[in-house]
């Protein structure tokens, strides 16, 4: 979804979004593609995309199938194919993905582990 | 036999030139039937309970949202009453200029237009929800400030900003985008947050003061606030509010969804 585009007003079907005014605590789980602007705080899980804003305050895992990450995320990420971390971004946590992208600006402290993309090693 | 539910405020003076054109259009459309007039003396409920037992072929709701809402509460009070499915079809006719949001998006034009609707018969099984122990078609209101909402106890949202709250089934809004349209055929309630300063949802632009979320069920709580139930109806909180009833609907080829 962000790899050819990395623009989030082309984000297709949103599912949900999490504006700048609200707070969700908890454990949400998602079908489709998440737009988060807001405060998020326990866990978040979708088998589809994740968008966190650059103002977003994030205390909470995250398992998503791609994620474009602009603002402030505490807690360890989880993404099966390709993850953009913005310039913006600050995440205190592990991350895991399959293809990532950081762009200069941007604050990572934590573990990263490159997971190969299950599709692409059958083919091979 | 069709039964026409006439409510309280069309039987007035001023109603009466368009009740007048509403019946002479369903005399010639061959739509005749019963009128009860709803009063200070009418019990909504037993009335609209006995017609269904007697084999009502339609029954049709004269007048608002508001009359749209009491019948719709009629009817499903009915089924739970009578542990039945009623398959009798909900009819509307709208009388006056404003608050007619449900006749509109069901794409039913006013008045004597509404007849040709009726005559045509289309009908759609639509979705009703449940707030506390009332039943809504279209959607549930309620201020934001002072708010919190908790989804099927996994999560809780709070609005961090004042504004509105609308749990949508059928939606009357016309500027939602196509993504975020809820469809009131898939057991599915849309959240819709709107805080001062949003701008209108038709570009999606997440920085704007606006959120969605798709739910089945989902408790309302409020210490202050009531929340009103298809702009008709006002309920105290809290309130769990679900969607697992449906209801067949006479709806017109503009509907909007």
């Amino acid at each position: 979804m962000f790899k050819s585009q990395g623009d989030k007003e082309k984000i297709k079907e949103v599912e949900t979004i999490i504006g700048p005014s609200i707070k969700v605590k908890g454990n949400f789980n998602g079908q489709g593609n998440i737009v988060v602007e807001g405060i998020l705080e326990g866990s978040l899980k979708t088998n589809g995309d994740v968008f966190i804003g650059d103002k977003a305050k994030i205390a909470a895992t995250i398992e998503a199938r791609e994620a474009r990450i602009g603002g402030e995320v505490m807690g360890n990420v989880k993404i099966k194919k390709y993850m953009e971390v913005v310039g913006t971004a600050k995440i205190f946590g592990d991350i895991e993905c399959s293809s990532l992208s950081i762009e200069r600006g941007a604050i990572l402290n934590g573990k990263c582990t490159m997971i190969p993309d299950k599709k692409e090693e059958i083919k091979s | 036999m069709h039964i026409y539910i006439y409510d309280d405020y069309v039987n007035t003076k001023k109603y009466d030139n368009a009740l007048a054109r509403i019946e002479t259009r369903i005399t010639d459309l061959g739509l005749n039937g019963k009128i009860i007039r709803l009063g200070l003396l009418e019990n909504i409920n037993e009335a609209v309970e006995n017609e269904i037992k007697r084999g009502a072929k339609t029954i049709v709701a004269v007048g608002s949202d508001q009359t749209v809402n009491k019948i719709i509460n009629a009817i499903i009070n009915a089924e739970i009453n009578n542990q039945m499915k009623v398959e009798t079809p909900l009819g509307i006719i709208p009388v006056g200029n404003e608050g007619n949001t449900i006749a509109e998006t069901l794409g039913i034009g006013r008045e004597e237009e509404a007849g040709d609707v009726l005559s045509a018969r289309r009908l759609e099984k639509l979705d009703i929800a449940q707030a506390g122990r009332n039943f809504f078609i279209s959607q549930a209101r309620i201020a934001s400030q002072g708010t919190t909402l908790e989804i099927e106890k996994d999560y809780s949202i709070e609005i961090l900003e004042p504004g509105e709250i609308n749990v949508i089934n059928l939606s009357v809004f016309s500027d939602l985008p196509e993504e975020a349209k809820p469809n009131p055929r898939d057991k599915t309630l849309e959240l819709y947050i709107k805080t001062k300063g949003g701008r209108k949802f038709s570009n999606l632009n997440p920085s704007s003061n606006q959120s969605f979320f798709s739910l089945k069920k989902l408790t309302i709580i409020n210490q202050k606030h009531p929340i009103i139930l298809d702009n008709a109806v006002e309920i105290p909180t809290p309130a769990e509010i679900s969607v697992n009833r449906s209801l067949n609907v006479i709806v017109g080829k503009e509907r909007r969804f």
